[in-house]
Parts: C-alpha cells; sequence; structure tokens
C-alpha cells in the first residue's frame, strides 16, 4: 500500500468512526435529557443523593433542567466534570462531594430567577446584591482593612479562587484590580448563600377542607430552607442548626430573639469574637427593642425597614411619637437614636421617673 | 471563559468516555446495588446497631442518627482504606457469632443482649477461629475510636449529621465572629 491510500483509508475510517459516534452519542444525549432523573443523573451514584432528595424537595416536580440547564448549556465545563467523574471512579477515586462551581452557581440563579421575579427584584434593591467590584475594589475599606481570605467568608463565598487569585495587589496602598475582569459584576450573595434546593420541604397546597385536622391553625408549618453556605466546609446549614448569637453589653447578657431566621443574619452581621454588642457589624436589639428578630422590622430580600414601624407603632408607645417620620439615625452606630439600640434613657435622661 | 469553548482533543475524548460510560452505566445499574461506597446494606445496617450501642441515643442523636455509618463507609474508600478487610472480617464474625450463639442477628438482639456481646468482644472473650489473635479486642476498639471521630468531627467527613454535638457541647459552628472593621 503506498502512503497515499493509506492516508485515505484511515481518512475513511476516521469518519466512519466520527459519524457512529456522532449517532451514537446524539441519540443517547437526547434520551439523556428527556429521560427522567432517576433513570439518568442518578445512574451515576454521586448523583443519587441529590436526585433523591430532590424528590423529597418544595422543588419536587421541576426537572433537574429547569435548574441545571442541561449539559451542553452549561457549556463544556459541565460535560468535562461529568466525564472526570466516570474516569475518577474507575480508579476508584472519592468523587461524592461534588459541588456546583461559581459558573455553575449563577447559572442556576439566573433559573431560580426566571420563577421567583419579585424576590429577585427586591434582592436587587438591597444590600446583599452588591457585586465583587462594590466589595473587593472598595477605597476606604481596603486602605484600613488589608484584603485577606477571610473577606470570602461572608461575601463572594462561591468564588472558585483564594483572595491572592482575584485581587491584587494585596497591600493597603493600591491601586486595587481584579486579576480576572470579568467577576467584577458577580453577585457576592447571590440566593444559593441563604437557600438550600435540595433539602427536604413540601410544594404549598390549599388545605383539606374537609379533614378537621387541616384548618389553618392546625397545618404543619412547612419548614423553610432558609441555610448559611459555610465556605470552610462548602457545606449548608439549616438555620435550624446554627447557632444563636449569645451577646454581652459589658457584663450584661443582652436578650436575644430566639428566631430560627435570624442565625442566619448573624452569620455576617456579626459581633467580635468577645461578643461585645455593639462591636464589629453587630446590629442586634438592644434598649427599647430588644429581643426583636431582625426579621420583625427588615424585609428579607430588599432589607427595608422604614415599612414595618407600624406595625407595631403607634400601637405598643408610651411617647405618643410619630416614630415613623422620627429620625433613628441609623447608619452611625454612635448616634444616641440608633434604631438598633435607642433606649428609654437616650430620650428621657431621668428615666427613673417614667412609670412603664 | 474564551479558552474553555475550546473543544482539545483530551476534552473530545473525555466526552467519548462519558458516552460510553453513561451507556453502560444505564444498561446495568438497577440490580440490587447497595446504597454504601463500601458496605453491603446488610452490613450497614449492623454497624448502625453496633454505632447506638457505643453512642447510645438519648435527648441528643445516638451513633446511627449521627451518621456513624456514614463516616465509616465513606472513610474506608478514602482514607482508611487499609481498614477495609477489617470490616469486612469483623462484621461477618460478629454475624456468625451472633447466629452461632442466639440465632439470630445481632439487630434482632434485645439492648442489654447487644451490649453484653460486645463487652465480651471489648474483654476478648469471644471463642471461634475468626476472631483469634484479639481481633475481637481490636476490631472493637477500632469501631469505638471511629464511632467517636464521626460524632465529634466535622460533619465534612460524614458523621456529626447537622453538628449536633457541636450543640450539645455548646460550641458555635459556624463560629460567630465579625469583622475587623478596623480593629473595634
Ligand atoms: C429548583 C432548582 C433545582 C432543581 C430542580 C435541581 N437542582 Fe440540583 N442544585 C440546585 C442548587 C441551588 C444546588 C446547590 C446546592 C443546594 O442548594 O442544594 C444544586 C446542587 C446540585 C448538585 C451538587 C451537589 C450538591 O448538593 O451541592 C448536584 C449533583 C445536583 N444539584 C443534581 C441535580 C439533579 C440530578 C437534579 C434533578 C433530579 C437537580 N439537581 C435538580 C438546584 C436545583
Ligand atoms: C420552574 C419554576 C421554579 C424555579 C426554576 C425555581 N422555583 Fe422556587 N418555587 C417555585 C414554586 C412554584 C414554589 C412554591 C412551592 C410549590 O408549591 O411548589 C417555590 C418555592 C420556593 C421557596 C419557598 C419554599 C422553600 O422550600 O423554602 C424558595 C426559598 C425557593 N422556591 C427558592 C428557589 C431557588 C433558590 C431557586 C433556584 C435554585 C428556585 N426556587 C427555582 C418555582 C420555582
Ligand atoms: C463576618 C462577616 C464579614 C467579613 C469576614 C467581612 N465582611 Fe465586609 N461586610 C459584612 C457586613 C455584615 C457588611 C454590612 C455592614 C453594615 O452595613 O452594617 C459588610 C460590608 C462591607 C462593605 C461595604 C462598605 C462598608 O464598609 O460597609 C465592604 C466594601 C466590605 N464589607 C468589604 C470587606 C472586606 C474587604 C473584607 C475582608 C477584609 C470583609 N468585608 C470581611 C460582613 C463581613
Ligand atoms: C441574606 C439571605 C437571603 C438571600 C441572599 C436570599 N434570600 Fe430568599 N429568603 C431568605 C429568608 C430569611 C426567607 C424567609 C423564609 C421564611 O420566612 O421562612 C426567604 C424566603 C424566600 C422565598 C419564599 C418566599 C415566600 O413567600 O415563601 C423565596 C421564593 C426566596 N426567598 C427566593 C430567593 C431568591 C430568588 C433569591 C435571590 C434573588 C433570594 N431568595 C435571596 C433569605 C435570603
Ligand atoms: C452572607 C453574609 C450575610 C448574611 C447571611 C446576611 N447579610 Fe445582610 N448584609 C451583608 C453585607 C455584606 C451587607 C452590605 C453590603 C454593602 O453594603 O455593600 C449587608 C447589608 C444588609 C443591610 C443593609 C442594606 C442596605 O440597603 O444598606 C441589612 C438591613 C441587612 N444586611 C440585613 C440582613 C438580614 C435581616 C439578614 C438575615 C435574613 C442578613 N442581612 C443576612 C451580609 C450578610
Ligand atoms: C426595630 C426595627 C429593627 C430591627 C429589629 C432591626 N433593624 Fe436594622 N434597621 C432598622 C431601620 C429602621 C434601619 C434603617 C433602614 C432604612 O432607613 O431603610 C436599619 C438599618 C440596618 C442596616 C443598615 C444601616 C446600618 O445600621 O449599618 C443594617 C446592616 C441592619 N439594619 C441590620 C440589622 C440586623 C442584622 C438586625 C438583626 C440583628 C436588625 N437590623 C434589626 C430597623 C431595625
Ligand atoms: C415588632 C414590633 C415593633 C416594630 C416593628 C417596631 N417597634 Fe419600635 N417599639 C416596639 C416596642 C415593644 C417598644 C417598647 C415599648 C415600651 O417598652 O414601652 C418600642 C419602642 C420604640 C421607641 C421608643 C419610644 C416609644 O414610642 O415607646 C421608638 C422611638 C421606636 N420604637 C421606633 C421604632 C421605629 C422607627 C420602627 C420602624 C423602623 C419601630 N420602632 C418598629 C416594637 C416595635
Ligand atoms: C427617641 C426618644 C424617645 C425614646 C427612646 C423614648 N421616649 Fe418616651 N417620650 C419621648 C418624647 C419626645 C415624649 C413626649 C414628651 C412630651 O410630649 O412632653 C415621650 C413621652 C413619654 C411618656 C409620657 C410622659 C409624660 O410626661 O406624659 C412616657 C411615660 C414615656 N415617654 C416613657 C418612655 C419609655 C418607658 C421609654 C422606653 C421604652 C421611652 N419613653 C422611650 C421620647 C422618647
Amino acid at each position: 500500500m503506498n502512503k497515499k491510500t493509506l492516508l485515505h483509508k484511515s481518512l475513511l475510517v476516521l469518519s466512519v468512526i466520527i459519524l457512529f459516534f456522532l449517532i451514537g452519542f446524539g441519540s443517547f444525549y437526547s434520551y439523556w435529557n428527556s429521560a427522567p432523573a432517576s433513570k439518568t443523573c442518578a445512574s451515576c451514584h454521586e448523583i443519587e443523593n441529590s436526585v433523591n432528595i430532590l424528590a423529597q424537595s418544595t422543588h419536587r416536580t421541576l426537572t433537574c433542567k429547569e435548574c441545571h440547564g442541561t449539559a451542553l448549556s452549561n457549556g463544556l465545563h459541565s460535560l468535562n466534570e461529568k466525564s472526570m467523574m466516570v474516569f475518577n471512579h474507575a480508579k476508584n477515586e472519592n468523587t461524592e462531594d461534588i459541588r456546583l462551581n461559581e459558573p455553575q452557581m449563577l447559572e442556576v440563579m439566573n433559573n431560580c430567577t426566571r420563577c421567583h421575579k419579585i424576590e429577585q427584584s427586591k434582592w436587587l434593591s438591597g444590600g446583599h446584591s452588591a457585586k465583587y467590584k462594590d466589595i473587593f475594589l472598595n477605597e476606604k475599606h481596603n486602605k484600613t482593612e488589608q484584603l485577606n481570605f477571610d473577606c470570602l467568608r461572608c461575601h463572594g463565598m462561591f468564588a472558585d479562587v483564594d483572595i491572592d487569585e482575584l485581587v491584587e495587589p494585596l497591600d493597603i496602598k493600591g491601586p486595587w484590580k481584579f486579576k480576572d475582569s470579568a467577576v467584577a459584576n458577580n453577585p457576592t450573595i447571590p440566593c444559593l448563600a441563604c437557600h438550600q434546593i435540595h433539602n427536604e420541604g413540601s410544594p404549598y397546597k390549599s388545605p383539606e377542607y374537609s379533614n378537621p385536622q387541616d384548618i389553618f391553625y392546625k397545618r404543619k408549618h412547612s419548614v423553610s430552607n432558609v441555610s448559611y453556605y459555610n465556605r470552610h466546609d462548602k457545606t449548608k446549614i439549616m438555620a435550624e442548626n446554627l447557632p444563636t448569637l449569645k451577646l454581652w453589653e459589658n457584663e450584661r447578657q443582652v436578650k436575644v430573639s430566639d428566631d430560627i431566621l435570624m442565625r442566619n443574619c448573624i452569620q455576617c452581621h456579626a459581633p467580635n469574637g468577645k461578643h461585645q454588642a455593639g462591636t464589629s457589624d453587630d446590629r442586634t436589639p438592644r434598649g427599647v427593642h430588644e429581643g426583636l428578630s431582625c426579621m420583625a422590622c427588615h424585609d428579607v430580600h430588599s432589607n427595608d425597614a422604614r415599612q414595618s414601624c407600624i406595625k407595631c407603632h403607634p400601637a405598643i408607645s408610651h411617647c405618643k411619637l410619630d416614630v415613623k417620620t422620627m429620625n433613628t439615625s441609623f447608619a452611625d452606630p454612635k448616634s444616641p437614636n440608633n434604631i438598633h439600640w435607642v433606649a428609654c434613657t437616650n430620650c428621657h435622661k431621668d428615666a427613673k421617673t417614667l412609670k412603664k | 471563559m474564551n479558552n474553555q469553548n475550546k473543544f482539545s482533543r483530551r476534552q473530545f475524548l473525555q466526552v467519548t468516555g462519558v458516552g460510553v460510560g453513561g451507556i453502560c452505566l444505564l444498561a446495568n445499574c438497577g440490580n440490587s446495588i447497595s446504597i454504601w461506597r463500601f458496605f453491603s446494606n446488610t452490613e450497614a445496617k449492623l454497624m448502625d446497631a453496633i454505632a447506638d450501642q457505643i453512642i447510645p441515643p438519648d435527648d441528643w442523636p445516638g451513633g446511627s442518627e449521627s451518621g456513624v455509618t456514614n463516616f465509616i463507609d465513606k472513610q474506608l474508600v478514602g482514607p482508611y482504606v487499609r481498614f477495609q478487610q477489617d470490616y469486612r472480617k469483623g462484621l461477618l464474625a460478629i454475624h456468625d457469632s451472633c447466629n452461632d450463639i442466639y440465632n439470630k442477628q445481632f439487630e434482632e438482639l434485645d439492648w442489654n443482649e447487644q451490649t453484653a456481646f460486645l463487652e465480651k468482644m471489648e474483654a476478648g472473650k469471644m471463642h471461634g477461629n475468626i476472631w483469634s489473635n484479639g481481633f475481637d479486642k481490636t476490631f472493637f476498639s477500632l469501631c469505638r475510636d471511629h464511632a467517636m471521630q464521626a460524632y465529634y468531627g466535622s460533619s465534612r467527613h460524614g458523621g456529626n449529621r447537622n453538628n449536633k454535638s457541636y450543640q450539645m457541647l455548646e460550641l458555635d459552628y459556624p463560629l460567630i465572629i465579625g469583622q475587623n472593621r478596623y480593629k473595634s
């Protein structure tokens, strides 16, 4: 055989192989995308767990695709990852702790917001939608506190890289910039920082009016799946399993609400290591509002609090004040009227004479 | 971003791998596969019973509820591969000995019988070839050590479900500590 026919032949063989592959893979692929998850996704046992839990979740009626997209719409990365799983599997390496990477997480989030528009708009209007550039390129902050790995605990928790791969230079002189400018507009606290999806829950349904046990005050409350993403472990911890804050005002222990949801907030809005009230980013109510949960005033997504006063005031008040219009100088933690810890004695110097 | 979209030869091969791998997974997987990584379903049930004996449930979850079996199973295909044979042999030995003595499975014994059985193991007083060379003692202490690691370790490793042991010890997990805020 001369060189030319050899080349010819091998080209032919190659194209037949490719054709074969395309047909085979194509049909396999369309089957994969349409078949029930228990037959496809779950056939990798690494994913089986995710499938089983989803089947008991609030979103049980959705297909994997509705949140995760298909392997292809997700880009090669994901296919590549799945193939690595098969290989590692064959090599008997542990592949079960698979987690979504940041781009995948953001793609999933784009799908959440298809259905949850209202929550998205509120989130956008509040402080939690701050972008990477707002947090990591903030001159004032960076000049006073050097960027370090711990920043990513509370913002940018899904970043695939560590701080030294994210921003340069790591000093307090600047000017600072991202090593990969594509991250600048990524959200620092996406929905999935606070919500766990592969988790037990039940879809909402109307009460069974014929069943007296199902009348509203006897219905079992569906647990909400608020959780906190712990970057250190790469796991989500349900709010009910998070610690409650123990807080001290000098020697006195502050009364802290036992609202489960508030345990999420105080992971980030946290006092210093000694748990002294008012230190660091602590905003735990003291004074007239001591014992209230953040959620008594703040909307969970927009963070708005101005609308809340009317729930309690002027009904509960000694002073007949129009609290909605009063200046509570919230933004200055040192203000005597800071809404989070204004006390009777701030306005009534002689508090002892007040009858409560 | 861009370079992610290039289809390299290596990736091509990997993708082919998925296709082929996927098909054989689809073809076969159905039949009576253990839901565990190393243990069989029967071994896991036995392991659960032992875990509850070592750490009995009270106001707080016991060994099985806190995921001791899951921890051991996970570690056995990871850092603890070297103990695989000990577990295979040890669990079989317990199973066989229970059959000989009680004509029952370990899980079917009542609580005090189970305790007595494990105490005998701990004391090195088991009979039979399979327990020779003090295997009863060593296997018991292996289970006990691993159960403790599971119960008090990080839940990342498969045990300590929902960090319950930290709550029991009143340890905050994750630690509540704010950012430095300019040394306040
Ligand atoms: C309602 C949206 C939604 C649906 C539907 C969904 N997922 Fe997920 N998935 C997520 C989110 C969000 C995460 C990140 C972890 C979490 O919040 O539970 C995730 C994470 C995962 C992970 C990574 C492991 C982990 O737990 O972090 C796998 C694997 C996975 N999903 C597989 C599936 C499969 C298979 C299906 C179909 C049976 C599915 N998902 C359906 C939203 C969804
Ligand atoms: C296809 C539409 C759809 C998508 C996509 C979707 N959801 Fe939902 N979600 C719903 C519906 C509908 C409900 C109300 C529960 C029910 O009756 O099914 C719900 C309920 C919820 C709840 C409240 C109940 C609970 O379990 O706490 C949360 C939180 C939530 N979704 C978050 C998310 C997040 C985060 C994502 C993206 C990972 C997401 N959803 C994706 C439709 C969707
Ligand atoms: C314990 C969680 C936590 C850590 C760690 C943390 N932050 Fe924050 N950060 C917060 C909270 C909470 C706020 C909102 C504070 C407020 O408005 O009361 C915030 C606000 C900010 C802001 C908005 C402007 C401002 O100063 O309020 C910037 C910028 C910022 N952080 C940067 C950083 C950087 C850089 C680091 C690392 C050196 C860091 N943070 C570490 C929780 C944290
Ligand atoms: C800082 C934490 C946090 C972030 C970020 C966050 N949520 Fe929530 N979300 C909560 C809390 C807390 C609740 C209230 C749960 C409850 O009342 O039981 C909630 C409730 C919900 C609900 C249920 C609403 C209902 O009426 O039952 C949906 C849906 C939801 N969130 C979607 C989203 C989406 C979509 C995003 C991102 C755009 C998002 N959340 C971001 C904390 C958060
Ligand atoms: C993952 C960390 C994290 C969690 C959890 C968290 N926050 Fe925040 N929060 C922040 C950061 C960071 C900012 C400041 C962002 C900025 O100023 O750029 C902030 C800002 C706020 C603001 C000010 C918003 C504004 O418009 O200035 C309020 C109010 C707030 N959070 C309340 C809450 C409540 C209530 C919860 C619990 C449901 C909560 N936060 C949970 C990190 C967090
Ligand atoms: C009594 C009602 C009330 C409670 C309870 C409350 N807040 Fe606020 N908070 C406010 C008001 C009012 C503002 C001003 C916001 C505005 O004008 O929209 C505010 C502002 C904030 C801000 C931004 C400005 C600042 O002070 O730095 C943060 C952050 C915040 N709250 C966090 C929290 C957290 C975290 C909790 C729970 C630990 C909490 N708040 C509990 C009423 C409350
Ligand atoms: C969940 C209920 C609740 C909400 C919401 C609430 N408060 Fe209050 N507030 C109280 C209680 C309770 C007191 C203490 C009354 C007492 O001890 O006499 C109080 C007292 C006060 C006082 C002291 C003067 C007085 O009238 O007693 C001020 C000022 C005040 N609140 C401002 C606000 C503002 C501003 C808002 C809205 C941002 C707000 N509160 C939202 C429950 C609430
Ligand atoms: C933000 C400032 C502020 C706070 C905080 C505050 N008050 Fe007042 N209070 C006033 C003002 C202003 C008046 C009205 C005085 C007047 O009309 O002469 C008033 C009036 C009163 C009165 C009626 C006094 C009288 O002589 O008629 C009582 C009682 C009272 N407050 C009790 C309290 C108690 C108890 C608290 C704490 C729970 C409290 N106040 C917190 C500002 C405040």
